[in-house]
């Protein structure tokens, strides 16, 4: 994105807050707040300490998730992408269960390993596989014969290609499928905070919704969004870093 | 005659699933866990069966599916439509691309407390939220696959005397289609997570609602046949989406999960 799009693009959201801000001038129910008001409410926040612990519960929750999850569905997804046997007994599973929702394994796995941190991490964990699987696989799948003959060629062993070829190849994927996981980890982190939790940001906006503290859930929501955007960028650095040769090379 | 090598690889793909359900029904029988806890597969079936004949919970089946159904069509429409917008004239790149990719990494379930005060506690806000979900991976592949379109396609249709419109509607749709369906086959798993997470976190109504229901009830055969149930949907509704793409999109084979 180049310069001018960032500036148009900052404008634009500029303008839809200072609207929001012009709006909430007139007579509006409590539950709308204006720019401002959450911006207050945010620093007091801070400063009074409600919201700090319940971002760390969350992460707590989401950062074992997501890498654990993510960590499998890459390693088991670039070895289905190599070995035939492996692609045969596990993709067939993976690619059925796929447009399963994951969220529905809460409650079994609530009963089987507790209300507690562990049933989210296991869901987020399970719904994070999937991307990660899918991408991972695709992205060795496509590795260009060529290279690998080329490798084999000049000697190198099955384990230097893999090493060599093929997870280069596939790094542009997986980087895809980790995008997708980060924002689903997101989405499954809150939700399982909502339906059951007693601390972490899900749980901070139900409970100051239904005690109509409207400031507080308005503060929560904005550390949700904040959470998600920081992460994501903190992603996107990562693959700029280790992609630095891709990315120039599509330029 | 069955070849021996194709029988071995097909023993190979049901391998982990029949391997699963054997541990499963080992574990359930072997006493060592509560029934509560590992109900046997004969369990769920039953009552999978009873909830398969009996009107409430198939009223309930029919709410998740029509509120996923609305959501992810009114998200089709409009994705498709800011998409190919995006896709084709400057300004409108420039004014809605920043603020789609601004908001694609936030988490848009945060604001499903607020919708309920505003669109109620009934099916709208969980529309709602199932919309704006899907709204972005549509828009976001619809767009990229209106900007691949091969330069001399336009050419030759705008030399041929094709209007502005009738361009956009014969060339570029059908030649974005692939991605398109790309977009569609990556929302509509979104749609029914978002349908069950919304009715698990606030609904009297849908399947989200019948499990957390079932599980409150201590019915955990129930529940795990709703599972069940939603998994068979999602199947379902995946498979139609491929079915209609196969059917729309025929030149192109879809070889690639993710046709890009």
């Amino acid at each position: 994105m180049g310069a001018p799009a960032r500036v148009i693009g900052l404008a634009l959201l500029l303008g839809i807050l200072a609207l929001w801000q012009l709006a909430s001038s007139f007579e509006r129910p409590e539950f709308v707040q204006s720019p401002l008001e959450i911006a207050g409410h945010f620093v007091d926040a801070l400063r009074s300490g409600e919201l700090l612990p319940h971002v760390g519960a969350s992460l707590v929750r989401s950062i074992p998730g997501f890498v654990i999850g993510s960590l499998i569905g890459v390693i088991l997804g670039l070895l289905a992408g190599v070995a035939r046997s492996l692609d045969q007994l596990l993709s067939p599973v993976v690619f059925l269960t796929y447009p399963v929702p994951k969220i529905v394994f809460l409650p079994i796995v609530m009963l089987w390993v507790g209300i507690g941190d562990m049933s989210k991490i296991t869901v987020i964990a399970l719904a994070c596989f999937y991307p990660c699987f899918i991408n991972a696989y695709y992205g060795a799948r496509g590795t260009p014969t060529i290279m690998v003959w080329s490798g084999l060629n000049m000697g190198a062993r099955r384990t230097q290609i893999f090493r060599k070829v093929v997870i280069p190849g596939a790094l542009p994927f997986i980087f895809a499928g980790l995008r997708v996981s980060l924002a689903l980890s997101f989405i499954l982190l809150f939700s399982t905070e909502m339906i059951n939790a007693r601390s972490g940001l899900g749980f901070l906006i139900r409970q100051s919704e239904s005690s109509l503290r409207f400031d507080l859930m308005y503060v929560a929501i904005v550390a949700v969004a904040g959470l998600g955007y920081a992460s994501d960028q903190l992603l996107l650095f990562v693959r700029r870093r280790v992609l630095a040769w891709h990315e120039a090379a599509s330029r | 005659m069955i070849r021996w090598p194709d029988a071995a690889s097909a023993g190979r793909r049901m391998a982990l699933l029949v391997l699963g359900a054997l541990v499963w029904e080992a574990a359930a029988r072997s006493g060592a866990f509560s029934p509560l806890v590992v109900p046997s597969i004969a369990r769920i079936g039953r009552e999978l069966w009873w909830l398969l004949v009996r009107p409430e919970s198939l009223a309930d089946a029919w709410f998740s599916l029509q509120r996923a159904i609305v959501g992810f069509t009114l998200a089709a429409a409009v994705g498709v439509a800011l998409g190919v917008l995006m896709g084709r004239s400057s300004i409108a790149a420039a004014c809605l691309g920043p603020i789609f990719s601004g908001t694609y990494p936030i988490p848009k379930i945060a604001l499903f407390p607020v919708f309920i005060y505003l669109f109620g506690i009934g099916s709208l806000s969980k529309v709602v939220l199932i919309f704006l979900e899907c709204l972005y991976p549509i828009v976001v592949t619809t767009h990229a696959g209106s900007r691949a379109v091969n330069r001399v396609l336009l050419w030759s249709a705008a030399n041929m005397g094709a209007s502005r419109a009738r361009i956009l509607w014969r060339v570029v749709v059908p030649a974005a289609a692939p991605f398109i369906f790309a977009g569609f086959r990556i929302a509509l798993p979104i749609a029914m997570i978002v349908v069950i997470i919304t009715e698990m976190i606030s609904s009297a109504d849908g399947l989200g609602y019948l499990a957390m229901y079932s599980l409150a009830s201590f019915k955990t055969d129930r529940m795990l046949a709703v599972v069940v149930m939603i998994a068979l949907i999602g199947v379902a509704l995946d498979w139609l989406v491929t079915l209609l793409r196969d059917r729309l999109v025929f030149w192109e084979k879809l070889d690639s999960y993710y046709a890009e």
